[in-house]
C-alpha cells in the first residue's frame, strides 16, 4: 500500500511536468499534494498531513491558478518535442543510481532514538517559539512583497530609466 | 528515502528543461514536497515525529511565501513581455 | 534584551504600511532611521560587557514570563549585529532622498526592515533550521526588493535570483534534513554531539557538499555567482548596498563558517575546498570587472571577487586567517555599500551607469567624487586604509600556513582590484568633463551626509586598526577558532 502511494506521488508530479497545458499541471501537482499528504498521514504525521493538503493542495494550488488565469501568453511556449524521449531514459538512470545508493547510504545510518516527549501542541509552541517568529517574519515578506509588486503605478514620464 | 531523490530528482529535470516560467514553479515545488517527505522520513526513523512535522509546517509556510512573491514576480513580467517564455528574459547579459 | 533586535524591526515593518498612509514621506523616513540608529547604539553598548563575559546563551523574556526561546549572543553574533545595523543605518539615511522618484516609500521601509530583522534572527540563532528560516525572511524580502522598480530589468534579474535562490535554499534544507536523520536534532549543541559519537565521514562530507554549494551561492562564490551580476544592478541603488555590503554576508558566510567552525569542525578537504573556491572567485570576479562598461555591474563583480578573500582567510582556519576574514569582511561591508551608494549617486544625478558616458564628474560632485576615491583606495588595499590592513592579514596568514601559491595569488588579485578600481575613477570621475553633464548638481543631503559618513569609517578604521582589532574582532575571532568546542561546551541542552 506505502508502496502504490509513492509511485502515486511520483507519477503524478512526473505528469504535471510534462503536461502542456499549465492547468492541468497546476492539478496535477494538487493530485500529488493529495497523495503526499496520504503518505504523511501513514507515517502517523498527522498535523503535516493536514498542512500538506490545505496549504500546498489548497492555497498553492489557488495562487497557481490564480496566476494563470491573470497572465496571458500570445503564443503558446514551444517546449521542444525531445521531452518525450529524454525524460524516461533520464528518469531510469535515476531509479538505477537512487536504487544503488540509497541501499548503501542507508544501511549506514545508525539508529539513535531518542525518546519522544510532550504533545505537538507543546512541542510547536514551547520548544520552537524561534521558528513561530520566523514564520510571522516569512508570512509578513511575502505579503509585503506582493503588495509592493502589485502597488498602483504612477505614469512616470521616465519610463525605463535604468540602461 | 529513495521517493525522496526521485523526486528532487524530477524537480531538477523540470527546472532544467522546461521553458515556461510557471512551469519552474512547479519544479521548485516539486522539490519542496521531496524535502518534506525527507524531513518526515527521517522524522519516522528517528522517533521524533512531534520535531518533524514542526519543522516541516515551517518549510511548508516559507514554500508559500516564496512561491506567492514568485507569481506576483511573473505577473508583472508578463504584463512587459505578454509572453511566459523564460527564453524571452535576455535584456541582462552576463 | 537582545530580542529587541528582531523584533523592533518586524514590528515597525508591519505597521509601516498603515503608517504609509497617514504620512507619505516623513514618518516612514524618521521611524526607519531613528530604528536604525537606536539599534546601532543598542548593539555598541550593550556588547561591550557581554563579550567579556564570553559567550552565553541568552533567555528571552517576554513581560516577565520567559519564552523559550534562546539566543546565541557571542563574539561573532554581535560583530554581525553591529555590521548590519552600521549599513542598514547608513541605507536608511540614503533612502531618504534616493527613493524619491521610486514612490511607496512606506512599501519600501516595510520590506527593508523585514530584510533587517531576518539577518538579525539568523546572526542570533541557535539552531540550524532557525538559520534556514530567519535567511528565507531576509532572501523573500531582497526578491521583493530588488525587483522594486517594477522595470523589465529589474523583474528579470529579480526572477533569476528567485530561482537560484530557492534551489540553493532547497539544497540547505535537504542537508539540514539529512543531518537531523543522523543525530535526531537540529540545535547546535545537539548536531556537535550527534556527529562526534557517530562514525559517518561520507554522509557529513556529503551535506557539506550541499551545505558549499546552498550557502555558496547566496554569498555568491564562484562557481555560483551568476545571479549577482544581474540583481546587483539592477537593484535600487540603497538596496544594491544592502545586498552585496551585508546580505551575502550574513546569508551566505555568516552561516557557512558557523556552521562549518563550530558545528561541523574545520577538515583538510573542507579547507582545501574552500580555499580553491576563494581563489577562484578572486580572479574571475577581478578579470570580469576590467571590461565592464556599467559602473554597478563592475562593482558586483568586484563584490565576488572581495567575498573571495574573505572565504580564503575564513578557510585556513588559523586564528590568523580568521581573523583577517572577518576584517576584511566588516571592511567590505563599508567600503562597498559607499560605492554602491555613490554609483546611485551619479546615476540619479546623469541617469546613466555607464562608463563610457561619464567623465569628469569630480567637479561637478566634489563629495561624491571625494568619498568615491576613499572607497576606491580602501578597497584596493592602498595603506593606510581599512583594505590594506585587513588584506594584509590574509595574506600573512596564507604564508604562515604555508600556502605560498595562495599567497602569491591573492596579491596579484589585489594588483588587479587596484587597476580597475583607478580605470572607474578615472572614468567616472577624472580627466575632461563631458558637455552634457555641464549642469549636473551634487547629490541631496541626506545622500551626501550617508557616504560622508561611510567614508569618514573608512579612515578612522584604517588608522585605529589595532583598537577595532583588540575590541571588536579578537573576541570574534577566537569564538569561531574555538572550533566544535565552542557548540559542545556552551551549546550543550
Amino acid at each position: 500500500m506505502h508502496l502504490l502511494l509513492m509511485i502515486g506521488l511520483v507519477v503524478f508530479s512526473i505528469l504535471s511536468v510534462l503536461i502542456r497545458d499549465l492547468l492541468k499541471a497546476a492539478i496535477s501537482l494538487a493530485v500529488a499534494s493529495i497523495f503526499l499528504a496520504i503518505i504523511f498521514f501513514r507515517m502517523n504525521a498527522a498535523y503535516a498531513g493536514v498542512f500538506e493538503v490545505s496549504v500546498v493542495a489548497g492555497l498553492i494550488t489557488v495562487l497557481f491558478i490564480t496566476a494563470i488565469a491573470l497572465t496571458r501568453s500570445d503564443e503558446q511556449v514551444r517546449e521542444s518535442k525531445y521531452h518525450l524521449f529524454i525524460f524516461p531514459l533520464f528518469f531510469v538512470a535515476l531509479i538505477i543510481i537512487d536504487i544503488l545508493v540509497m541501499k548503501n547510504l542507508l544501511g549506514r545510518i545508525p539508529a539513535i532514538t531518542s525518546p519522544e516527549t510532550g504533545t505537538f501542541g507543546e512541542v510547536l509552541w514551547k520548544e520552537r517559539s524561534f521558528d513561530l517568529i520566523g514564520q510571522i517574519g516569512v508570512i509578513f515578506a511575502g505579503v509585503l512583497a506582493v503588495l509592493a509588486l502589485f502597488r498602483p503605478r504612477s505614469k512616470s514620464p521616465q519610463g525605463d530609466k535604468h540602461e | 528515502m529513495g521517493a525522496v531523490a526521485l523526486l528532487i530528482g524530477i524537480g531538477i529535470y523540470c527546472l532544467l528543461t522546461m521553458k515556461n516560467m510557471v512551469k519552474l514553479l512547479i519544479g521548485i515545488e516539486i522539490i519542496a514536497k521531496g524535502i518534506t517527505l525527507a524531513l518526515v522520513a527521517t522524522g519516522l526513523a528517528k522517533n521524533n515525529l512531534l520535531l518533524a512535522q514542526s519543522l516541516v509546517i515551517s518549510v511548508i509556510v516559507v514554500d508559500v511565501a516564496v512561491i506567492a512573491t514568485a507569481l506576483a514576480i511573473i505577473i508583472n513580467i508578463n504584463r512587459h513581455t505578454k509572453s511566459l517564455d523564460v527564453r524571452k528574459l535576455t535584456k541582462l547579459k552576463g | 534584551m537582545i530580542f529587541l533586535f528582531i523584533i523592533i524591526p518586524l514590528l515597525l515593518a508591519s505597521l509601516m504600511p498603515l503608517v504609509g498612509k497617514i504620512s507619505k514621506r516623513f514618518l516612514p523616513d524618521l521611524l526607519a532611521n531613528a530604528t536604525m540608529l537606536f539599534l546601532l547604539v543598542f548593539s555598541v553598548i550593550y556588547a561591550k560587557p557581554l563579550i567579556a563575559k564570553g559567550g552565553v546563551l541568552q533567555q528571552v523574556f517576554w513581560f516577565g514570563a520567559p519564552l523559550n526561546i534562546r539566543l546565541l549572543v557571542d563574539g561573532f553574533s554581535l560583530f554581525m549585529l553591529f555590521t548590519i545595523s552600521l549599513v542598514s543605518l547608513a541605507v536608511t539615511l540614503y533612502s531618504i532622498d534616493y527613493m524619491e522618484h521610486y514612490g511607496a516609500k512606506a512599501n519600501y521601509y516595510a520590506l527593508l526592515l523585514l530584510m533587517i530583522a531576518g539577518m538579525n534572527g539568523l546572526v542570533l540563532a541557535t539552531d540550524l533550521f532557525n538559520i534556514y528560516l530567519f535567511l528565507e525572511v531576509a532572501a523573500v524580502a531582497s526578491y521583493a526588493l530588488v525587483a522594486f522598480g517594477l522595470g523589465q530589468d529589474e523583474l528579470e534579474a529579480s526572477f533569476k535570483y528567485l530561482m537560484l535562490s530557492a534551489v540553493a535554499s532547497a539544497f540547505i534544507l535537504l542537508s539540514i534534513a539529512i543531518i537531523f536523520g543522523l543525530t535526531g536534532g537540529v540545535g547546535f549543541g545537539a548536531v556537535a554531539a550527534g556527529l562526534k559519537m557517530l562514525n559517518v565521514k561520507y554522509v557529513v562530507g556529503f551535506c557539506s557538499a550541499l551545505f558549499v554549494m546552498g550557502f555558496g551561492l547566496k554569498a555568491a562564490i564562484v562557481p555560483f555567482h551568476s545571479w549577482l551580476p544581474d540583481a546587483h544592478p539592477s537593484a535600487p541603488a540603497p538596496i544594491s548596498a544592502m545586498l552585496s555590503g551585508v546580505l551575502i554576508k550574513v546569508s551566505g558566510v555568516y552561516a557557512m563558517m558557523r556552521i562549518f567552525l563550530n558545528v561541523f569542525g574545520l577538515t583538510p578537504p573542507l579547507t582545501t575546498v574552500l580555499s580553491v573556491l576563494g581563489i577562484v572567485s578572486i580572479f574571475v570576479g577581478a578579470l570580469a570587472a576590467i571590461g565592464q562598461n556599467d559602473i554597478k555591474r563592475m562593482l558586483a563583480y568586484s563584490s565576488i571577487s572581495q567575498i573571495g578573500y574573505v572565504v580564503l582567510g575564513f578557510a585556513i582556519g588559523t586564528p590568523l586567517g580568521i581573523l583577517g576574514g572577518l576584517f576584511h569582511l566588516f571592511n567590505h561591508a563599508i567600503f562597498k555599500s559607499l560605492l554602491f551608494l555613490n554609483a546611485g549617486a551619479v546615476e540619479q544625478s546623469t541617469g546613466t551607469r555607464s562608463l563610457d558616458k561619464m567623465g569628469g564628474l569630480a567637479k561637478r560632485m566634489p563629495l561624491t567624487a571625494a568619498t568615491s576615491v576613499v572607497a576606491s583606495l580602501s578597497i584596493a588595499g592602498v595603506p593606510p586604509l581599512n583594505g590594506f590592513w585587513s588584506k594584509l592579514l590574509i595574506i600573512m596568514a596564507l604564508v604562515q600556513a604555508k600556502m605560498y601559491v595562495l599567497a602569491f595569488l591573492a596579491v596579484l588579485g589585489s594588483v588587479i582590484t587596484l587597476w580597475y578600481y583607478l580605470v572607474l575613477q578615472r572614468n567616472a570621475f577624472f580627466g575632461k568633463l563631458n558637455e552634457t553633464w555641464k549642469a549636473v548638481r551634487e547629490a541631496p543631503f541626506w545622500m551626501s551626509a550617508s557616504t560622508v559618513m561611510l567614508a569618514l569609517l573608512c579612515i578612522v578604521t584604517g588608522l585605529l586598526f589595532p583598537l577595532i582589532i583588540k575590541s571588536w574582532l579578537q573576541p570574534a575571532a577566537d569564538i569561531l577558532s574555538g572550533g566544535v568546542g565552542v557548540a559542545l561546551n556552551f551549546l550543550g541542552f
